[in-house]
């Protein structure tokens, strides 16, 4: 797991948003072979979503060949009440991007049977042959998606009853009348989140300081489901100088230490690429052109990659 | 250049909302339907988005504009139908098709008092109206004759009457077709059965059988609207609960407020608390005080002289002091204990139309009127068929051999100083209106758009963002000058 830490939420949205961009270009996503991501709600991805739109503004990137999955819904509400996740993601997000609608899947919380709905969504992302990167944010508990406290780890696409905790935090949206906040939503399990190829969350703020430590400075634990990340093969958490509060010194100083050494290798690992495809007019040692790749080897090449190019 | 799939997104833009704040946001509209789409619900259930994207450039995207009270424009009279209804019909297509360039998509021709046997065709010959290229004819508004003389204006006086059948005299006058039940009255509009459709009637309260002739009229969905008239702030107050409205040219044409009886103007102070005269009251402490009888017209008529008041300089011809402060009932309810909010209103006070020339009303007067009741407020030109801002200034014919002054917005009978009229375009009211009360533009452009439609009771269809209401849009800069019109979802102008 990796762990990025940015001065604020804007930066932080900044980071992932460019991040995200880069994936999805790199990907080259085609009708036939889509890029699917998944996507998250609440406050905390809103600089992201923000920093996609301006890239798709500026024609730096496109969604006609994304295809979308929604981590959760309420139960209940209705489709086009102003805090719905359908509300929320056109509101932010959809309404300002190039994303043709029938390629956005988010679970219908007024389904007849839920539990169908359910596992026909979870039928759906593996139709796809699976997310290729899923985008979350947490909760002050530690929760992602809506997998609350005590979820399976294993879990998949289901009904959850919300924690009391996130029904008084999500009071501030229904007239702070907590009878108002719907008890049950649909959501991804921690097992959907696990599968995607790649998963990145985002922890901006002092609230979610304390479910940050739990979750890369402890033991995997259901009580805080962002520690099943743990077992992620290939996972980035982004957070901004606030949510490191609980965390200790020698965490931030390492994660830190991680990302120069981690833009060193990145930067090594794109030389490799080209030096795999040949892209690039290559010398021998005397300054002339080489034309037979095979002829120098990977860290003679690297040398002088280092020595022409870097310096 | 149509869109591929009909829709059309607008981005880059500020709406104006219903509050009258200015919001970033985008509008999708259908442009083949001609209507205003609900976005989200476009997207997640028809699985549609636009095909076709315009940027506004930051640019705000109002609701058309809706000029309620408007007697002509681009050299046409609505008032002088010559017996050619052809000609009448291409007059009003005329000022249709060019008054979009003013940002107006709606409007309500205004007449003024006619010979009665004309009225019947005329009102017949204003059935609600549009083209492709043009803004809508809502309907009519007719000013008279059931007017109070004393504050008469411009009306020839031989044509004014009492309503002394009530509700018949209304329709002897108008003709019983164009009195229908609103419903009627819209299916026999030829082809336009589902069209919105509007009448409205300025009558003075206090004349003979106005209140009897309203009260029916109103049944049938005409708008009632007092002006051209001195009733007292108690007979204005009965006429709102009889179903009035709105306000003729407020400041104009009526008494002027006086402390002790604020007159029509004071219904926009009309206090929660007290009752009104024709509400008697069962709640009150003690005994009901004798309301002072207001002093009969005729000694206030008789103080006018045979001559009459000159039509001209009606803001300060007024009659005599008014009485006392009538005493009102006060009523035994709850005084509230929260900052901000307002018991419940007696009665809703009534809209009322203020013409922002800068010249009918002074920006003060208008602030006033503003800061009173800014819910009631509606903008309207009151224009003079010489309405064109193309027009240069100078003199132009007029009607019966006289000629008109045109200096700035200023019109003038030649040779006089008598004002002639207004010559103001509705856009121009927007920002003088912004000026002369400080509020934003958001708010100002409410006052031409949602408040009246709102008054006329189409705010589902006009005036308005909402979806399913028709696509009648202008586009406006930072600074409030039109940039361009569309009308039903399609480009009627824009600016060159």
């Amino acid at each position: 797991m990796r762990l990025i830490i940015r001065d604020d939420a804007a930066a932080v949205g900044q980071y992932i948003g460019d991040y995200i961009c880069k994936r999805i270009n790199d990907f080259k996503p085609t009708p036939d072979r889509p890029f699917v991501l998944g996507l998250p709600t609440g406050s905390s991805p809103i600089p992201t979503y923000k920093r996609l739109i301006k890239l798709v503004k500026e024609g730096k990137l496109s969604f006609k060949h994304v295809v979308t999955f929604n981590m959760d819904e309420y139960v209940g509400l209705p489709e086009d009440h102003p805090e719905s996740y359908h509300t929320f993601m056109f509101r932010e997000f959809f309404s300002h991007i190039d994303i043709p609608p029938n390629q956005v899947n988010i679970l219908n919380g007024n389904a007849k049977d839920l539990i169908s709905e359910c596992n026909s969504y979870e039928a759906k992302i593996a139709s796809y042959g699976g997310i290729e990167l899923f985008l979350g944010g947490i909760g002050e508990d530690g929760h992602i998606a809506f997998n609350e406290p005590g979820s399976s780890l294993s879990s998949r696409t289901r009904i959850k009853t919300l924690a009391y905790d996130t029904i008084l935090a999500n009071a501030r949206f229904f007239d702070n009348d907590i009878s108002k906040v719907p008890r049950m939503a649909l959501t991804v399990g921690v097992k959907t989140v696990l599968d995607s190829k790649e998963v990145i969350v985002v922890v901006t703020g002092q609230r979610k300081a304390l479910a940050l430590s739990k979750a890369i400075e402890e033991g995997v634990n259901h009580l805080w489901t962002l520690s099943a990340l743990q077992m992620h093969p290939w996972a980035l958490i982004v957070v901004d100088e606030d949510a490191t509060a609980e965390l200790h010194v020698k965490t931030v100083k390492y994660f830190k230490s991680i990302e120069r050494v981690q833009d060193e290798v990145e930067a090594m690992h794109a030389q490799f690429r080209l030096y795999q495809s040949s892209t690039l007019p290559l010398v021998d040692g005397k300054g002339m052109p080489k034309n037979n790749v095979s002829e120098m080897e990977w860290d003679e090449w690297y040398e002088h990659l280092v020595d022409h190019h870097l310096a | 250049m149509a869109s591929p799939n009909g829709l059309i997104c607008f981005t880059n833009c500020l709406l104006p909302h219903e509050d009258g704040s200015l919001v970033e946001k985008d509008l999708w509209i259908d442009e083949r339907r001609g209507v205003i789409l609900d976005a989200q619900r476009t997207f997640f259930l028809r699985k549609e988005r636009p095909a076709k994207i315009i940027d506004l450039g930051g640019n705000i995207l109002s609701p058309g504009l809706m000029d309620i009270q408007i007697n002509g424009a681009y050299g046409f009279d609505f008032s002088v139908f010559e017996g050619d209804e052809e000609a009448y019909r291409n007059g009003l297509k005329h000022v249709a098709e060019k008054i979009v360039e003013t940002g107006v998509t709606s409007l309500v021709p205004t007449i003024i008092t006619q010979e009665k046997s004309l009225y019947p065709t005329i009102l017949n010959l204003l059935r609600p109206y549009h083209s492709e290229h043009s803004a809508n004819l809502l309907g009519w508004h007719a000013e008279g004759p059931f007017i109070q003389l004393a504050k008469r204006g411009a009306h020839a006086p031989q044509f004014l009457q009492p309503a002394t059948d009530g509700f018949e005299s209304f329709e002897s006058v108008y003709g019983p077709d164009n009195l229908a039940h609103k419903e009627d009255w819209l299916m026999a509009c030829e082809g336009h059965g589902t069209e919105v459709g509007v009448r409205i009637i300025t009558a003075a309260p206090e004349i003979d059988g106005v209140k009897a002739g309203v009260e029916e009229a109103v049944k049938r969905g005409v708008v009632f609207s007092i002006g051209h008239s001195i009733a007292t702030t108690d007979i204005a107050a009965a006429a709102v609960l009889s179903g009035a409205r709105l306000i003729t040219h407020l400041f104009n044409a009526m008494p002027q407020l006086h402390h002790r009886d604020p007159s029509i103007i004071g219904l926009l102070g009309s206090s929660p608390h007290l009752s009104v005269p024709s509400s008697p009251s069962k709640t009150t402490f003690g005994p009901i005080p004798q309301l002072p009888t207001p002093p009969s017209l005729s000694k206030r008529l008789a103080a006018l002289g045979t001559t009459g008041p000159k039509a001209t300089s009606e803001a300060f011809d007024d009659l005599m002091t008014p009485p006392q402060t009538p005493i009102l009932a006060a009523i035994d309810r709850e005084i509230t204990l929260k900052k901000g909010t307002t018991v419940p209103m007696q009665f809703e006070r009534p809209f009322y139309e203020l013409i922002v020339d800068g010249i009918h009303s002074h920006p003060n007067s208008v602030r006033l009127a503003y800061s009173a009741f800014p819910e009631g407020c509606i903008l309207i030109t009151d224009a003079m068929k010489i309405l064109d801002p193309h027009l240069a200034d100078g003199i132009h014919e007029w009607r019966d051999g006289k000629r008109f002054v045109k200096e700035g917005d200023k019109l003038y009978l030649e040779g006089t100083d008598t004002l002639a009229g207004s010559v103001v375009t509705l856009d121009k009211c927007v920002r003088n209106f912004s000026r002369f009360t400080g509020c934003s533009l958001g708010e100002a452009i409410k006052c031409a758009t949602f408040n009246p439609a709102k008054c006329l009771g189409i705010e589902n269809r006009k005036g308005t963002l909402r979806p399913g209401a028709d696509a009648d849009l202008v586009v406006l800069d930072r600074r409030g000058y039109p940039q361009s019109t569309w009308v039903k979802g399609k480009e009627v102008w824009a600016r060159a």
